[in-house]
């Protein structure tokens, strides 16, 4: 009767479907009643069921943030939507309805079991982030590609499959198909794949799994490769000296420079430029080099740091911890004995004893805090100079070495100009020499022209090396002042929530004194 | 009888070393330790000590050992009498002591051929016969001469004073030399030693006082008469051969081993082996502190052989002792007429001991050791019931009436009982169990076996599914700790309340102890956030109060509490009040909205209220499983079983049985297949009446009928055989005919079918000739052999033969 009404009308999930399931599906009995009386807020919901509803349309569901189970089977949803708030998800059921594609899956990653059967699925995919994927069932569909089961194979926790009612089911390879492909798969449509079946599969397809295995292994040593080489920079960068342990900041100089790569042509030149770029790659070596070797030190640095004031915020907490549980004990019998004194001189006395007791523990627990922010200080500020000086010493150095680079440019501007002005000479005397290309001729017309020519090679070469230096200093200094900013951010609010932390437990215990002395009063 | 056999067993387990002494002993049983009157003053002496010990713990101990409890008739000749060379031997030693008289008129007569147990005299060396035994044990001198002292029971001489013999044994036949203790001791430790040396030297002071005052008591008590004047034979190791790097000495009573330098040993007077004897030419006036064991030296050792094993002792002595001259000053003083004279054989048969015997060790399995202010007995595994093997008990005084305390050792018993530590004075008690106990106990420490008292357990905790290390009880509580749970329980304190009186209906047993209050303790569990996981929980049954404590997080000093207060049911309007906000006081270090909540406040308090529930399950459990220890134990007492091992086969009632059953089996399989084979007869005799024995004329008929049978079947068989023949012949013939007939009309085809069918129907005709022809050979022989058979068969041979 309820199915027959809903299938009259379909519905959109609203609030007030949700609150009757919610309502309906939630504790019972006392449990319920007290449910009740408080409302049950959607995001403590974990598990949903929403079946034979005739939801058309998946909606309103991004309130159950810590929903782990949801069944919306028996439905005529159309489309996968609406579910991207649910990150939390390990159970969906999206069987018996009308859905035609997989998507909108993207966010559910820690989604184990995944129910799609009797819909209209064409086409395995849109399943790449459900890495935790352990059950899939696609029966009652309209699959018909046997290469959507190789789509399976990315998914290594899967280990049972349903397929069957699919048009690839009817195939009369299918099993052996599935099972050669799917090695670890446990159960297909509901039936243990025995061992003499997985030989059999195993044997059959051999060829093309041995294949597709040999394309995967490469696919994934690229990936590593790629991975490896990815590391390898981020290293490089975090050192500041990525991209110097070869030519490529010389090459950098050449790409832009047109004038330059034309003047190469030169007679002498390319042995000139050969001489220069040896020497230039020398430079930028010593100063990778230097930059890891710098990167070392710091690292060992800051990790001594950290290691330090780890220990003494450890040994802090340790004492702040023994003053409690010492206070705790004494606690614990105080307020009994206060519950048991009968006489209110005597009750009141004990009151303000523990009172003081509080306030005690107050002032310890504060003195140690403020001992250890002291001490931390100092050794913040230690690190603090050390760092500096550190970045200032590196700083110093690549700037040194990034001097010699522009002497060497210097003086390879200053050959080339001397070249130049010979060629130009040359052919002005009309010694025209034969194997000057053509493009470098109409540089040759009088001296402005080549002096400009090569001055803006330099220039170009210059800018190139100030750019590739103040990149190295800026990012050195802008790394140094954030860690410092970092350490004091963190000094201050660790400090912050330990004084929390203090004043809360003691207005506990003050409240709980202060309940008492009501409590008896009321009495 | 019996205290001489095992003497000899004991002897023959001892080997060479063991030999000796034993040759000491098989002489003169009754005299274990003899003495010579006129002794050096120190070797006396040194004898003393020794024996003081000894002797003075066992006085009371009548005699058991009598001459006439030996059966001389059963002894071997060689008991009863001497050989010629034995006799010449025995006049040798005549001589040869007579010369010692005559030269050291002061020192004591030597022990040289004491009366055997068939008054027989019988030269010392001679008693000794080195013997090689099958138990790995006795190839060490440890374990061997602790054997031997096991097995020995120490029967006192009616004159400590009288006959005395050192034994010497060349070269202990121990090819396991023992190294001395690696020094393992630790510089820290010596430190520590150090500080406590200094804390103890107030003690001492104190302790010099009491030493002080027990001196004179122990003064008082020891003075010995006989210091000096006592005489005891021990075992002597020389150093030199299978790497025994220096001389020692054995007491065969106790096993230990002492220095040449002890004090306690006051001078030897002769010294013998199974090859010779040596008298001790050596000042003794230091004990045997001075005494140099070089055989080789005349001066100090006169022998009394001249004997063929001497030289090589010298060749070592030489070397030690610089004594370059001894060899001619022994050629030359000595009798030359002894010189080719050897030792004779050993006159004592081999000894044996059984394995039984050896695992008795002790005679009547039982040994006694009374020491200073404490008493060792030990007895064989298996000899008691309950499976105690030993039992040391201390007293606190020399009388040995107040006892301190008992240790008592116990072997395969089957709740694994290993050691039970009883301290008298404070009424301890202390059983150790090996790993295999039903409930996997390793210690338990009580005072009453009572339930509900001070008692601790511990346990393996590793062979328990719960992981319980330790149980403590009190009158009033139970600490329980675990480890390795999964649940992370490390802890549990149980206290109980007084316990109520019920209803003389209900039994004791149905009247549990309430339970008080629960604390339980957790470690940390790593998958939880500590601000939701529990470190302590305690119930307070009574008040309806539960507290929480959780785990601190990392980087924090207080931790969260919680504590659940169940208050009234029923509000003022009678409704049923599921749960308020004062019902839950809860500490937050880090607020968070969701633990504010009613219903989950609600929900957690009923999840601990079912935990409740199961932990006083468990106090109560563990209450059970105490009194289930405490029974078990108690039937152990009362009646043990002891585990026998499968390979032992005698003890093992289990295997023997098996054994027997396999044997049993063996035998009717073997008689099953006697049975199976052929019986010629049973047709025949199935024919008679069942049950009734033969007639004569029965059994004629049967073997008249049975040869007749045969000699029926043997021409049947012929006849068989000639009418295959014949049917051959014919067919063959008859082909033939048709052959010659149609001959001129055969196709190629049908004349090649027609030969090969020729020639092999003449093949089949021949060997049917053949097998006439054997038949016809074989039959009358076939027929005699039946006959005879049935001649000799047992059913009918008796009536058969009177007509035979």
């Amino acid at each position: 009767m309820h199915r027959l009404y809903n299938s009259l009308e379909p519905r959109v999930m609203d609030e007030d479907m949700l609150k009757l399931a919610v309502g309906e599906q939630g504790p019972r009995e006392e449990a319920g009643q007290l449910a009740r009386q408080e409302g049950i807020l959607f995001k403590d919901v974990l598990s949903l069921r929403l079946d034979f509803q005739n939801i058309l349309r998946i909606d309103s569901l991004w309130e159950f943030e810590n929903l782990t189970k949801l069944q919306l089977d028996n439905n005529i949803i159309e489309k996968i939507e609406g579910l991207e708030q649910l990150v939390h998800l390990v159970w969906l059921d999206l069987s018996f309805n009308n859905i035609e594609a997989i998507e909108g899956l993207d966010t559910l990653v820690n989604l184990e079991d995944l129910s799609l059967f009797n819909n209209r699925i064409s086409k395995i995919d849109s399943l790449d982030a459900l890495v935790k994927l352990q059950v899939l069932s696609l029966g009652n569909n309209q699959i018909g590609n046997m290469m959507n089961i190789i789509y399976l194979r990315r998914f290594k926790d899967l280990r049972t499959l349903s397929l069957s009612g699919n048009p690839i089911a009817e195939s009369e390879d299918y099993k052996m198909f599935v099972c050669a492909y799917l090695p670890d798969l446990v159960y297909l449509d509901f039936h243990r794949i025995d061992d003499h079946m997985k030989e059999m599969a195993e044997s059959k397809h051999q060829y093309s799994i041995d294949e597709l295995k040999h394309r995967e292994n490469l696919i994934q040593s690229r990936l590593e490769d790629e991975q490896a080489q990815q590391e390898e920079l981020e290293k490089h960068k975090a050192a500041f000296v990525e991209h110097l342990n070869g030519s490529f900041l010389f090459d950098s100089m050449y790409t832009e420079d047109v004038e330059g790569n034309k003047l190469a042509y030169l007679p002498g030149i390319s042995e000139l430029l050969q001489a220069y770029k040896d020497k230039f790659v020398i430079i930028c070596l010593n100063i990778f080099e230097y930059g890891l070797k710098q990167q070392e030190k710091r690292k060992l640095e800051l990790d001594t740091f950290n290691e330090c004031v780890q220990e003494a915020i450890q040994e802090n907490q340790e004492q702040g911890k023994h003053r409690i549980a010492k206070f705790e004990e004494k606690h614990l019998l105080s307020l009994n004995a206060i519950r048991d004194e009968s006489e209110l001189t005597n009750f009141e006395m004990k009151i303000v004893e523990y009172g003081k007791d509080i306030t005690e523990l107050f002032n310890v627990l504060m003195t140690l805090e403020m001992q250890l922010v002291e001490q931390l200080e100092e050794t913040i500020n230690m690190f603090e100079r050390n760092i500096i000086d550190l970045v200032a010493l590196f700083i110093e150095n690549v700037q040194s070495l990034m001097a010699q680079c522009r002497d060497l440019e210097n003086h390879h501007h200053e050959k080339l100009l001397e070249i130049s002005i010979n060629t130009l000479e040359k052919i002005l005397k009309g010694d025209v020499d034969e194997d000057l290309p053509d493009d470098l001729r109409p540089l040759f017309v009088d001296k402005d022209t080549i002096f400009n020519a090569v001055g803006a090679s330099h220039d170009i070469h210059l800018l190139k090396i100030d750019n590739r230096e103040d990149e190295l200093v800026t990012r050195a200094n802008s790394w140094c002042t954030h860690l410092v900013d970092t350490i004091h951010k963190n000094e201050i609010m660790r400090n912050r929530r330990r004084v929390k932390e203090i004043n809360q437990y003691i207005d506990h215990m003050q409240n709980e004194l202060d309940s008492l002395e009501c409590s008896d009063v009321i009495d | 009888m019996e205290v001489l056999k095992e003497k000899v067993e004991e002897e023959a387990a001892t080997e060479r070393a063991e030999a000796a002494e034993r040759g000491e002993k098989l002489l003169r049983p009754l005299d274990a330790r003899r003495e010579e009157a006129p002794m050096t003053q120190e070797m006396l002496r040194d004898l003393e000590k020794k024996l003081s010990e000894i002797e003075i713990v066992v006085p009371e101990q009548p005699l058991t050992f009598t001459k006439d409890s030996i059966d001389i008739s059963k002894l071997p000749l060689s008991y009863q009498s001497n050989t010629l060379k034995e006799e010449h031997l025995l006049q040798v030693a005549d001589n040869f002591s007579r010369q010692y008289s005559h030269l050291c008129p002061d020192r004591v007569p030597l022990f040289l051929h004491p009366l055997n147990e068939c008054e027989v005299p019988k030269f010392v060396s001679t008693t000794i016969r080195p013997t090689l035994m099958p138990y790995p044990e006795l190839y060490n001198w440890d374990s061997c001469a602790q054997f031997v002292s096991d097995f020995l029971s120490m029967v006192p001489l009616p004159d400590p004073l009288k006959p005395m013999v050192q034994e010497e044994e060349k070269v202990p036949s121990k090819k396991y030399a023992i190294k001395p203790p690696r020094d393992l001791s630790s510089r820290f430790e010596q430190e520590q030693e150090m500080k406590k040396q200094e804390e103890m030297k107030g003690q001492e002071e104190k302790q010099r006082r009491e030493e002080e005052a027990r001196l004179l008591e122990v003064e008082k008590a020891n003075i010995d008469p006989l210091h000096g004047l006592r005489v005891h034979s021990w075992v002597v190791v020389l150093s030199g051969k299978r790497e025994v790097p220096e001389s020692f000495f054995i007491d065969p009573f106790t096993a230990r081993s002492y220095s040449t330098q002890d004090d306690h040993f006051l001078g030897i007077e002769s010294l013998w082996n199974h090859k010779n004897y040596w008298i001790n030419m050596q000042d003794c006036w230091n004990g045997c502190k001075d005494l140099i064991f070089d055989l080789g030296d005349p001066v100090r050792w006169e022998y009394l052989l001249l004997g063929t094993d001497k030289s090589h002792l010298s060749l070592t002595e030489e070397e030690d002792d610089g004594m370059n001259d001894n060899d001619d000053v022994e050629n030359l003083g000595k009798e030359d007429e002894d010189k080719s004279f050897d030792m004779p054989p050993s006159w004592v048969e081999q000894i044996e001991i059984s394995p039984e015997a050896f695992e008795t060790r002790c005679p009547s399995g039982k040994k006694v050791i009374q020491y200073k202010r404490a008493k060792l007995e030990k007895w064989a595994p298996y000899l008691n019931n309950n499976g105690l093997v030993c039992r040391l008990t201390t007293y606190e005084d020399l009388e040995c009436t107040k006892t301190l305390e008992i240790k008592e050792w116990y072997q395969n018993r089957e709740d694994m009982l290993e050691l039970k530590h009883i301290n008298k004075s404070t009424g301890l008690n202390i059983d150790y169990f090996k790993p295999g106990h039903p409930q996997a106990l390793r210690a338990h420490s009580y005072v009453s076996m009572q339930p509900e008292m001070d008692r601790v357990m511990e346990f393996y905790e590793t062979a328990r599914v719960d992981g319980l290390v330790k149980r403590e009880e009190t009158p009033s509580s139970m600490t329980e700790h675990y480890r390795g749970r999964s649940d992370f329980l490390s802890y549990r304190h149980v206290d109980f309340g007084p316990r109520v009186k019920k209803l003389a209906l209900n039994s004791a047993e149905s009247n549990p102890r309430p339970v008080v209050k629960i604390t339980e303790r957790f470690s940390r569990n790593p998958e939880k956030p500590a601000d939701e996981d529990v470190a302590e929980r305690t119930f307070l049954i009574q008040e309806e109060r539960i507290q929480l404590r959780y785990h601190c997080r990392d980087d924090h000093i207080t931790a969260s509490k919680r504590e659940f207060l169940r208050r009234t049911e029923v509000d003022s309007k009678g409704n049923k009040i599921i749960m308020t906000p004062d019902m839950c006081i809860s500490f937050e270090v880090e607020p968070m909205e969701h633990t504010k909540k009613l219903l989950y406040q609600y929900e957690a308090m009923m999840k601990l209220r079912n935990e409740e529930k199961l932990s006083r399950h468990q106090a109560w459990e563990s209450e059970l499983e105490v009194l289930e220890i405490l029974k078990l134990q108690e039937e152990e007492d009362d009646a043990h079983t002891l585990a026998i091992s499968i390979y032992d086969t005698k003890r093992n009632e289990k295997s023997k049985e098996y054994r027997e059953a396999m044997e049993r089996v063996m035998h009717e399989e073997h008689l099953r297949q006697v049975e199976a084979q052929l019986d010629y007869l049973a047709p025949f005799l199935a024919q008679l009446p069942p049950g009734n024995k033969l007639t004569r004329w029965q059994a004629m008929c049967v073997k008249e009928e049975c040869l007749s049978d045969f000699k029926q079947r043997l021409i049947d068989k012929a006849n068989l055989i000639q009418a295959r023949f014949e049917k051959e012949t014919q067919e063959l013939q008859k082909k033939q005919q048709w052959y010659q007939e149609n001959q001129v009309t055969l196709t190629a085809e049908d004349e090649d079918w027609y030969l090969s069918y020729c020639s092999q129907a003449m093949f089949r005709i021949r060997i049917l000739e053949q097998r006439l022809n054997r038949h016809k050979e074989q039959a009358p022989l076939k027929y005699l052999a039946l006959e005879e058979k049935l001649h000799k068969d047992p059913r009918l041979v008796e009536f058969l033969k009177v007509f035979v």
